[in-house]
């Protein structure tokens, strides 16, 4: 299949590699990569958008295109992606694809997993109707405007929608026959997830965490040991606790399972990540479905690295009449450099073993994000939503952290629910949204997690 | 506290009868020589004046009614939890001044109207998800039904080397919204003060999880709502202030007394009394005058409904045993009231013994209270020589209490229900027991519940089931268990 287009790497000096030109075949970093992509789109239709992928206008040929386009046996979506990795890391990526496509297929692994999500983890989670939320937005506007509905992500065990993805992988460490488990945390709701799982299963925990981090969210420090993980601090932040933990992980080939916490590093992690976070999309359309008989007219969800946001929008991405919203975090103001916008501001290059965009100076140092909402605080992004962006399948915009910090007060006020200053985000995106939306639409916002552990640094604040 | 019996004005002549009372009767007497004792010498107002003003003239009365029931003793189906007085045996009762007297009445008829409301109707509608006020909000809003699981690792753990032991089950109340069972009966009483047509809300709160609870609700509902709290407990708790504060509540200190509690309590009554047409009192235990005990009992109950439910659907029976800890009663009453009448079904309360219960430093009232009036209701609680209530201590706020509901009382008494204690420490051995071998970080609350298994487990034969209500989640509590555990 003739690719439609070929691309170039833009990295930066920092990662030393070649310009690709030849469209089928790419040598990158001695691993040798094909890049092919089917589509249904008439080839003879060669415009190209700004990022060269083909400019479709007509959202149902476009979600077609990107269906078609994403790969998922190499990991590649479109160009972003891949498995950018020593050639030690080889072996043991390709052995976890292996054991990822088994579970998949088995019925016993699928039964355990959903015990396991229903009984411990408290899923299916509500769709909850914003009552209050939605009536504030009409009241702007003459009474008109959409119907708000909250996924409740923020009722699962933990508080967070990391568990749904940190249990599944733990199964999967267990069915390795590994007893050793070790992932990277940012602001800790991965790291919990894990030693979580691994205390429920009976696996050793070893958390990587930045020392900024750690003094950002103690709690999250205390709560990991109270669950017997054990907590590896390194010097910065969880940018560099997830290069020691691959790291860690290459050395300790075969002796440990590393538990990604997001949909991004090298294939196969972010389709595994992804896959066990869909869990939430689907259950969204079926309790949609029950509502009001039919799709939400707009699905919102903040973006930190993307996890959560995937895992609701992946169920929706063929449906061209369902638009999906992306929040990233502005911080103090996209012209700041302040920021964590890695989709509105970054660069493609690789980063932690995939193509995806990224936040890098003149240098092409990755610069260090700021967000209120410590989850957010990646400079990377899942090359998926990479794609989902370049191909013009998903909006995204940002909200800074006074925003945030205003919609985490308003939504407590109005629905009595807390939401974690990441998830408020998306909320503050409303504030944009529903003054455009029809009368009657329904709009879908994803609270990734609840904001108890946030209640200290919204207290402390400054009120403008 | 103890409601100020010498609130209103002077005695009126029918109630002087009342002073003239029997000798008080102990715990330890049994209900056949049990008569209505207004506890003169053993009672809990301060100070210690002409009780019979303030106490309700129908139960004088009617006295000798109440001991008519005593040959339904031994069958729990026929027992009158509660009966029209709002007694459980000679337990509970509506002992207030009569200024609140109408409102109690009032809240009685609005609730046994919508009790059978198809349109309020709680756990049925649960279950068939059918659009309706009250399971509407419990399923899409607070998170029910709340799992039963399969505590594989604890059963493990309590495995004999023989590989026999009970399996053991916790009823995860810890999921629910704002992470206790609490917001059930707050969730009901807001919709139901609506129905009232109130417009304003006021509780009490000691630690602030039942503050924040109402806080909450209120917020859902765009109520006003008022939160009366020590101001010594608001120095200790000044996130949870701020919490409340975020959500729309107006948090009013309070500096009589010790600035805690019992101080809010008697501030919080105040207000009602003062404000009875207008405003709602969320009582956030089944503690308190007729009808709470039972209101909040019934709101609590579809944790116990669920779990027969799920215990039919998990292994095709019911189970051996509840257990729950107690401190004002609500999680305990709530998982075992679908299963009183069933006597095949053991039900356990633990309560806490904090320092030991020699120190004289614990919560633990069924143990070693003895029956007087609080709050309202007669039932169990701790009270010194003089009948001064005695200030409770244990490491959890919620099981801090110097009270107990009046219907643990009378299930003690009856012995349908059996209550331990377990300390401080034993607790916090639990809390780190089950966050390592089962990824759950119990309440401290629940803890004491979860510590009882230590001695339950060995004397249980092989494959009982056994279930515990986890009924708040800990992370409230890391803090303090971080500290005493040196993890």
């Amino acid at each position: 299949m003739t690719s439609l287009f070929h691309f170039k790497t833009t990295a930066g000096h920092r990662h030393n590699y070649p310009q690709v030109v030849c469209p089928n075949h790419a040598v990158i970093g001695g691993n040798r990569h094909v890049m092919t992509s089917k589509s249904t789109v008439n080839p003879s239709v060669l415009r190209l958008n700004k990022y060269g992928t083909p400019a479709i206008d007509s959202p149902k040929e476009r979600v077609a295109w990107v269906v078609d386009t994403k790969s998922p046996s190499t990991g590649k979506f479109g160009r972003f992606g891949g498995k950018f990795v020593a050639e030690t890391l080889i072996s043991a990526l390709e052995e976890l694809e292996v054991v990822f496509h088994q579970v998949l297929q088995d019925p016993e692994f699928q039964e355990e997993l959903t015990t396991a999500l229903k009984d411990y983890v408290g899923r299916e989670t509500p769709l909850y109707y914003a009552e209050r939320l939605t009536a504030h937005y009409k009241a702007q506007n003459m009474g008109r405007g959409p119907d708000i509905y909250i996924k409740r992500e923020d009722l699962a065990h933990l508080g967070a929608h990391k568990m749904n993805n940190a249990l599944a992988q733990a199964i999967i460490a267990k069915r390795m026959g590994l007893t050793a488990v070790i992932a990277a945390t940012g602001a800790g709701q991965h790291g919990i997830a894990t030693a979580a799982a691994c205390a429920k299963f009976g696996l050793s925990c070893t958390i990587f965490m930045g020392t900024a981090d750690m003094e950002k969210q103690p709690s999250s420090v205390d709560l990991m040991n109270l669950l017997g993980a054990k907590v590896r601090p390194t010097a910065g932040s969880f940018k560099d606790a997830t290069s020691d933990s691959i790291r860690d992980w290459t050395e300790k080939l075969g002796e440990v399972y590393y538990l990604a916490g997001t949909a991004v590093g090298p294939h196969p992690c972010p389709t595994m990540v992804r896959e066990f976070q869909s869990v939430i999309g689907r259950e969204t359309r079926r309790q949609a479905a029950e509502k009001w008989g039919g799709t939400p007219d707009a699905v919102v969800a903040c973006v930190g690295s993307g996890s959560n946001a995937l895992g609701i929008f992946h169920e929706f991405v063929r449906d061209p009449t369902v638009r999906l919203i992306g929040v990233e975090a502005a911080g103090f103001g996209l012209n700041t450099g302040k920021h964590a916008a890695t989709l509105a501001a970054g660069e493609v290059g690789v980063y932690h073993g995939a193509m995806s965009y990224l936040l890098q100076d003149e240098e092409g140092q990755i610069t260090c994000p700021h967000s209120v909402g410590v989850g957010m605080e990646y400079p990377g992004v899942a090359p998926e939503l990479s794609f989902l962006k370049e191909t013009g399948r998903m909006e995204f915009y940002s909200a800074s952290d006074e925003e945030a910090v205003e919609a985490y007060r308003r939504v407590a006020r109005l629905e009595g629910i807390l939401p974690a200053l990441e998830a408020s985000h998306a909320f503050a995106y409303l504030e944009k949204l529903c003054p455009t939306m029809p009368d009657g639409a329904k709009i879908i916002i994803s609270c990734s997690g609840r904001g108890e552990k946030d209640t200290e640094t919204v207290f402390n604040y400054p009120i403008s | 506290m103890a409601i100020r019996a010498a609130a209103t004005s002077a005695p009126t002549a029918r109630s002087s009868s009342a002073l003239s009372l029997p000798p008080p009767i102990s715990s330890s007497s049994s209900y056949s020589s049990a008569q209505l004792s207004f506890g003169r010498a053993k009672s809990t107002t301060r100070p210690r004046t002409t009780v019979g003003c303030a106490i309700s003239c129908t139960m004088t009365r009617e006295a000798a009614a109440v001991t008519s029931t005593e040959k339904d003793d031994s069958d729990p189906a026929l027992w009158s939890r509660p009966d029209s007085f709002g007694r459980f045996g000679k337990f509970g009762g509506k002992y207030v001044p009569e200024t609140l007297m109408y409102a109690l009445t009032e809240l009685e008829s609005a609730f046994n109207s919508v009790k059978n409301d198809p349109d309020f109707q709680a756990s049925k509608l649960c279950i068939s998800a059918v659009k309706a006020e009250l399971g509407g909000i419990l399923k899409d809003y607070v998170g029910r039904e709340t799992p039963l699981y399969f505590a594989e690792r604890l059963t493990d753990h309590y495995r004999r080397p023989n590989g026999e032991g009970p399996h053991i089950y916790l009823k995860r109340e810890d999921l629910n919204h704002t992470g206790a069972h609490k917001i059930n009966n707050a969730i009901g009483q807001v919709l139901l003060a609506k129905r009232l047509g109130k417009k304003r809300i006021i509780a009490e709160t000691g630690a602030g999880q039942h503050g924040v609870a109402t806080a909450t609700v209120c917020a859902r509902f765009g109520l006003e709502c008022i939160i009366y709290m020590g101001a010594q407990d608001m120095e200790r708790q000044s996130l949870n202030v701020f919490r409340m504060r975020l959500l729309g509540a107006e948090v009013r200190g309070v500096h009589s007394g010790t600035a805690t509690l019992k101080d809010a309590t008697s501030e919080a009554i105040r207000d009602w009394v003062t404000n009875v047409e207008s405003t709602h009192y969320i009582l956030g235990s089944v503690a308190g005058p007729h009808p709470y005990p039972m209101m909040v009992r019934e709101f609590h109950k579809v944790i116990g409904e669920e779990t027969r439910r799920q215990a039919m659907e998990k292994w095709g029976g019911k189970p051996d045993i509840l257990v729950a800890c107690v401190g004002g009663g609500s999680n305990a009453m709530g998982l075992f009231e679908d299963f009183v009448k069933d006597k095949d079904v053991r039900l356990i309360g633990v309560e806490a013994a904090g320092l030991g219960l020699d120190s004289g430093k614990h919560a633990a009232t069924l143990t070693k209270g003895e029956v007087g009036v609080l709050h309202g209701a007669m039932s169990y609680l701790l009270q010194d020589d003089d009948g001064q209530i005695i200030e409770p201590h244990s490491i959890s706020a919620g099981l801090d209490y110097p009270g107990v509901g009046p219907e643990h009382s009378f299930l003690k008494e009856k012995g349908r229900a059996e209550y331990y204690c377990v300390t401080d420490e034993e607790a916090l051995e639990a809390f780190k027991r089950v966050s390592r071998l089962e990824g759950i970080i119990p309440a401290l609350e629940t803890s004491h519940a979860l510590a009882y298994l230590e001695k339950l487990c060995p004397t249980l034969p092989d494959k009982t089931k056994v279930v515990l209500n986890c009924s708040g989640r800990g992370d409230k509590d890391v803090q303090t268990a971080i500290k005493y555990l040196k993890v």
